[in-house]
């Protein structure tokens, strides 16, 4: 009893899931037939094709697509043993248009299209480019015909060509179509279908869209109609916020993960040495160039392998700032450690050479970066929110770069000179540990941190020489609000001042929330100048 | 240790007689008070004479951050805010006196489509009321900022870095359009200065002598304070702070003093700036310009006022001349300068000549 | 009637707690000495008391109305409490004549000073050096000079934090002897020290600390003889 139940069960699956292609074949012999005959039979085969175009066969569309061409090329014969394709207007033989076999094509009839056909020919040619198109660019100029008599197009052919549709802009555009076509139609049900379709995938544009149906004549005439647009716009309304919320969310995300990169190393060494290293915005500048140069020698030595080039310029980076931080520590900042305001003003002394040096020798321009797959565009995630990837690579390589760090802390002989040193350098220094040199390392361990800093800028900001000065303010508030020679501080700093600022955005404009933020950060500080995350310790 | 000069510490002598045994400050004095003479009686050409006298200004200013600095410990990053609070008024000044002789509104209040100056802007074509005004606000900001930070104790390098982020929010507030200050541009295009017409020879010397006797003034009035019982706390504040107030002094009111004081010194800065060089705009307000000011102190000899009129001049006449004849090369200049000072001569360049500063321990300002 | 008074006084710095409801009472005209192994609290105390640090809990009541815990450091100095640091703590840009004249706090009349600073450089003997800066002084002379400093004010509640620490056995005799000469019926003394013969030679009674709770009081005879006390530090 069992069996037979689950093989009909099988039966049905498979029927469901072959039924549009199995669901009625183009009868070919026929079309080629009405495409032979007068003007009402090639309307009749051509307008036949488009109301069935949403269930045919790829293969027929194919068939149905050269036939048509052909008509519209007056490369169609007409003997009358069947229809001929030619290769060119007038040629002596031809290809059968059924068989396939080569024929010679007697001084048969050539159909010449009159005006009307002409249209309905073109939109059918159109509906099968839109189907069938090997590339974007062939089914976007499919649309573009079809769209001159979207009336005539039945909703299933657009519902087909959005679900194969591959590229995501022109999925889009057809969507976008398929649905003003379904809103404005004159049959109630399908509008009401159509505003439930709506309703289904949310966005901005959805919920302007239908917020526009409230001035149609049906609003107010059909109770129906209205139920349903309400109960559309409520649901896309929510879905708005929601996705707009995510998107805040997200920028918020990626804003904290680049304060906190241009922070992190800050952190590391003001905790370490109390030197306020105001060179830092410019070592995470001259990690971005490091990048370009990695781009360039790409594009010289290994030009295949260009997309790359973002990795590879991590240890380059990295490497390259971390020698310029430890440089500047051996020769200047070990002579001030007794004296941090000098030290502040020796830094800032190297900012002002590193960015004139820059200025100099590659000039004041923006450098022109190569955006690989994995930075450019995003993917549409829900109403309106767009991951972009650009801002996920930020977001990737910060969450990367704290695991790192932690770990380097942590984890290592290193991180633990660097910690007792942080904690009691006298204490540490009894202890035989030497602090001069865990000094250096550590100093170039926050230096390298800022030119990844500079890389996972590289697609998102303009990279010139004076970049650095735009982060070097706010990256010492992070620092100072999370608390002195805490990294979590400043991870937790980083996400409250990134949030506020992308929150705050919204009311007030992106000047008025900085300056808002930045208040409240000094507001705070007078009131806890020890951070969020200092220990109270003993003076 | 001779007993005449046991007897002069014993019974210290006024005031006045610490301020004449600074030879620098004396000689500075002397030089203000010579070069202002010499412009009015043989001026030269008004470049020069405009020169001198934003020099002068300039030396204001770098007095007014070592008064602080180099006897408080008190680094501000931040004290081109007050110099800007100084010019902005007088700029404000400047055109509510143009409007009120000609009529005219300045370009930028009819850019924004206002048919008048705003409301606050009433009564700063009175000179008295624009100088107490810009002296007032200057003592206002720096009074609360000061009392917030000294009040939480907040000092050393914090101090300096939370200075630099309100001046820097400052520049982002200024540059708006909306502020009814110029916003980006700025404000520029004074016809007068006391119904005289802006850039004649008789008001260009006028300005940089005004700034001559000034500089003259602020000089022996703050060696007067750093010589008196005021300046010796103000000593021992800097080097212990905890000492000073396990004493029963009261360090928060001091420094708030002595800091809304050199903010006002660095709005009268301002003032006589804005009208030698005759525009105002967001960019003073750069966080750069400010650590620059310190730079100038650090250059000269930090903890002695001589020593920052010195830098002041010095710097900025280094660049008035190699900005001009070799621009790609001085912000390198700058820097080396800064980096000597800092690594090889930690009392400036007086180390140079052997005029230190009496207290040679100024480790609370390092 | 007491000088000080300290009530279940409890600090912690995170999660170390450095005193643990520490109690005791100085009467006026005594010298107390506080005494214990290193991190017994007995800085801490004094941070408390001068205000430098705020306790989580407890009461430092001065005389019978002042608590001490509410007030700033300014504040309690002009109470009329001072404090001389462990690291010997003088203003190394000022002279000695003016350090001391620092020292006479913000309440004396200007025209009193050169009498109260002329007496206190006759005192603890700097007279010839008034004119020399203090950052040039000798290690010696510097803790004189800032044991000037704190008398200079006539203090109530005088705190002294290792004043012999890192000095010559003739230069501490000369400090016990200074020490003793302070003293006065209407002022308290707190010395916190670790040579037990210089807290012998000054100290009416004795207080033990002992990871920040009190676990002596008495006499330093009695305190010599307490077995918890002879294993926590003397016995050492």
């Amino acid at each position: 009893m069992v069996e037979p139940l689950r093989a009909l069960l099988a039966l049905c699956c498979l029927a469901l899931l072959t039924a549009p292609a199995a669901a009625a074949p183009l009868d070919r012999a026929r079309f080629a037939a009405d495409l032979c005959g007068d003007g009402a039979a090639q309307v009749r085969g051509a307008e036949g094709l488009v109301q069935a175009g949403g269930d045919l066969p790829a293969d027929d569309l194919t068939f149905a697509g050269r036939l048509l061409g052909a008509l519209a090329e007056r490369r169609l014969s007409c003997p009358a043993d069947g229809a001929l394709l030619l290769d060119r207007p007038g040629a002596p033989e031809g290809h059968d248009a059924l068989t396939g076999a080569v024929r010679p094509a007697p001084e048969a009839r050539a159909p010449v299209l009159g005006l009307r056909q002409r249209a309905v020919i073109e939109t059918a040619r159109g509906a099968v480019a839109l189907l069938t198109g090997p590339d974007p660019a062939a089914r976007a100029a499919g649309l573009a015909v079809v769209e001159r008599r979207i009336a005539t197009v039945p909703a299933a052919l657009l519902d087909r060509a959005r679900d194969a549709e591959t590229d995501a802009g022109l999925k889009a555009t057809i969507a976008g179509l398929a649905q003003a076509t379904a809103l404005s139609s004159p049959d109630p049900a399908r509008r009401r279908a159509a505003i439930a379709a709506v309703a289904a995938s949310p966005s901005g544009t959805a919920q302007a869209r239908l917020a526009a149906l409230k001035g149609d004549p049906a609003y107010a005439a059909d109770p129906a109609f209205r139920a349903a647009l309400d109960a559309g716009l409520a649901k896309v309304s929510r879905a708005v916020a929601i996705g707009d919320g995510l998107a805040v969310v997200y920028n918020g995300l990626s804003f904290a993960s680049i304060l906190f990169m241009a922070a992190a190393g800050l952190a590391i060494i003001f905790g370490l040495m109390g030197v306020i290293n105001l060179a830092q915005g410019e070592f995470i500048m001259l990690g971005a160039y490091a990048t370009y140069g990695v781009q360039e020698a790409f594009r010289r030595f290994a030009p295949g392998l260009l997309d790359l080039y973002l990795f590879a310029a991590i240890p380059v980076a990295f490497g390259a700032v971390a020698l310029v931080g430890i440089t500047v520590e051996a020769l200047i900042l070990r002579h001030l450690y007794r004296r941090p305001l000098m030290s502040l003003l020796a830094t800032w002394a190297v900012s002002l050479f590193l960015v004139n040096l820059v200025r100099v020798t590659v000039g004041t321009q923006n450098l022109q970066f190569v955006m690989p797959a994995y930075v450019s565009g995003g993917v549409p995630l829900y109403a309106d929110f767009v991951m972009t990837w650009n801002r996920l690579f930020a977001i990737g390589f910060a969450v990367a770069t704290l695991v790192l760090t932690l770990l380097i802390l942590r984890r290592t002989p290193l991180g633990l000179d660097i910690r007792a040193v942080t904690q009691n350098r006298d204490m540490a220094a009894c202890l035989g540990l030497p602090t001069r040199r865990i000094d250096r390392l550590a100093f170039g361990l926050g230096s390298g941190l800022a030119g990844l800093a500079g890389v996972a800028l590289c697609p998102i900001y303009s990279v010139n020489p004076g970049m650095g000065a735009g982060f070097i303010v706010d990256s010492f508030m992070v620092v100072v609000l999370g608390g002195v020679g805490s990294l979590l501080g400043t991870l937790v700093a980083a996400l409250g001042v990134g949030g506020a600022n992308v929150l705050i955005e919204p009311i007030s404009g992106a000047v008025a929330a900085k300056v808002i933020v930045l208040v409240g950060i000094i507001l705070f500080l007078q009131r806890r100048p020890e951070g969020l995350f200092a220990v109270r310790r003993r003076r | 240790m001779s007993g005449a000069a046991q007897t002069a510490l014993a019974a210290p002598a006024g005031p006045a007689g610490r301020a004449v045994r600074d030879p620098l400050v004396a000689g500075l004095v002397g030089l203000c008070l010579a070069a202002a003479a010499a412009l009015l009686v043989a001026p030269p050409a008004p470049y020069l004479v405009n020169a001198l006298g934003q020099l002068a200004a300039f030396a204001i200013l770098a007095v007014s951050l070592d008064l602080v600095w180099g006897y408080l410990g008190i680094l501000s990053l931040g004290h081109g805010l007050f110099f800007a609070i100084g010019g902005y008024v007088c700029a404000m000044h400047l055109l509510a006196q143009g409007v009120a002789a000609t009529g005219v509104l300045p370009d930028f209040v009819q850019f924004m489509g206002w048919t008048r100056l705003p409301a606050y802007w009433a009564g700063l074509d009175h000179a008295p009321y624009a100088f107490v005004l810009a002296l007032a606000v200057a003592g206002l900001v720096a009074f609360v900022f000061g009392l917030a930070s000294f009040r939480s104790r907040v000092n050393g390098v914090y101090f300096s870095i939370i200075s630099q982020a309100l001046v820097y929010v400052a520049m982002l507030l200024m540059y708006r359009n909306d502020t009814g200050l110029g916003g980006n541009n700025g404000m520029t295009g004074f016809p007068l200065l006391f119904g005289w017409p802006m850039g004649s020879p008789g008001v260009v010397t006028g300005l940089a002598v005004a700034a001559l006797l000034t500089l003259a003034a602020v000089l022996m009035g703050t060696r007067l304070l750093v010589g008196s019982a005021i300046g010796r706390r103000m000593l021992a504040c800097r080097d212990d702070e905890t000492r000073l107030r396990t004493l029963g002094f009261s360090t928060t009111r001091l420094k708030l003093g002595i800091w809304c004081l050199s903010a006002m010194i660095a709005a009268l800065a301002g003032i006589l700036y804005v009208p030698q060089v005759g525009i105002i705009n967001p960019r003073v307000l750069a966080p750069d310009l400010s650590i620059e000011i310190a730079v100038w102190v650090a250059i000269g000899g930090l903890g002695r006022l001589g020593g920052a009129v010195i830098g002041a001049i010095l710097v900025n006449g280094l660049k008035f001349w190699l900005s001009a004849a070799m621009p790609e090369a001085w912000p390198f200049i700058l820097s080396g300068l800064v980096l000597l000072v800092v690594l090889v001569l930690p009392n400036g360049l007086l180390d140079l000549v052997g005029l230190r500063p009496r207290p040679t321990w100024l480790r609370g300002a390092r | 009637m007491t000088a000080l008074v300290v009530e279940a006084l409890t600090v912690a710095f995170g999660r170390f707690t450095a005193l643990d409801a520490v109690s005791l009472a100085v009467d006026p005209g005594e010298v107390r000495a506080v005494i214990g192994p290193n991190g017994a609290g007995k800085t801490t105390l004094l941070d408390v008391i001068s205000g430098v640090t705020k306790p989580v809990s407890g009461r430092v009541m001065l005389g019978d109305h002042v608590d001490l815990t509410q007030r700033s450091e300014a504040e309690i100095a002009k109470a009329g409490v001072r404090r001389k640091f462990q690291k010997p703590s003088v203003f190394p840009a000022l002279t000695v004549h003016e350090n001391l004249e620092i020292g006479c706090g913000p309440a004396l009349p200007s025209r009193d000073r050169p009498a109260r600073i002329a007496a206190i450089l006759g005192e603890i003997g700097l007279g010839p050096r008034a004119a020399v800066p203090a950052g040039r002084l000798a290690h010696g002379e510097k803790q004189w000079l800032e044991i000037g400093m704190v008398l200079a004010a006539e203090p109530a509640l005088l705190l002294l934090d290792e004043p012999v620490a890192g000095l010559s056995d003739a230069e501490t005799a000369q400090t016990a002897a200074l020490i003793r000469r302070l003293r006065r019926p209407d002022r308290a003394i707190l010395v916190i020290e670790h040579d037990m013969g210089f807290v012998e030679a000054i100290a009416d009674r004795v207080t033990v600390l002992h990871e920040g709770r009190t676990l002596y009081e008495g006499s330093m005879a009695g305190a010599r003889a307490d077995a918890r006390v002879i294993e926590v530090f003397l016995g050492r």
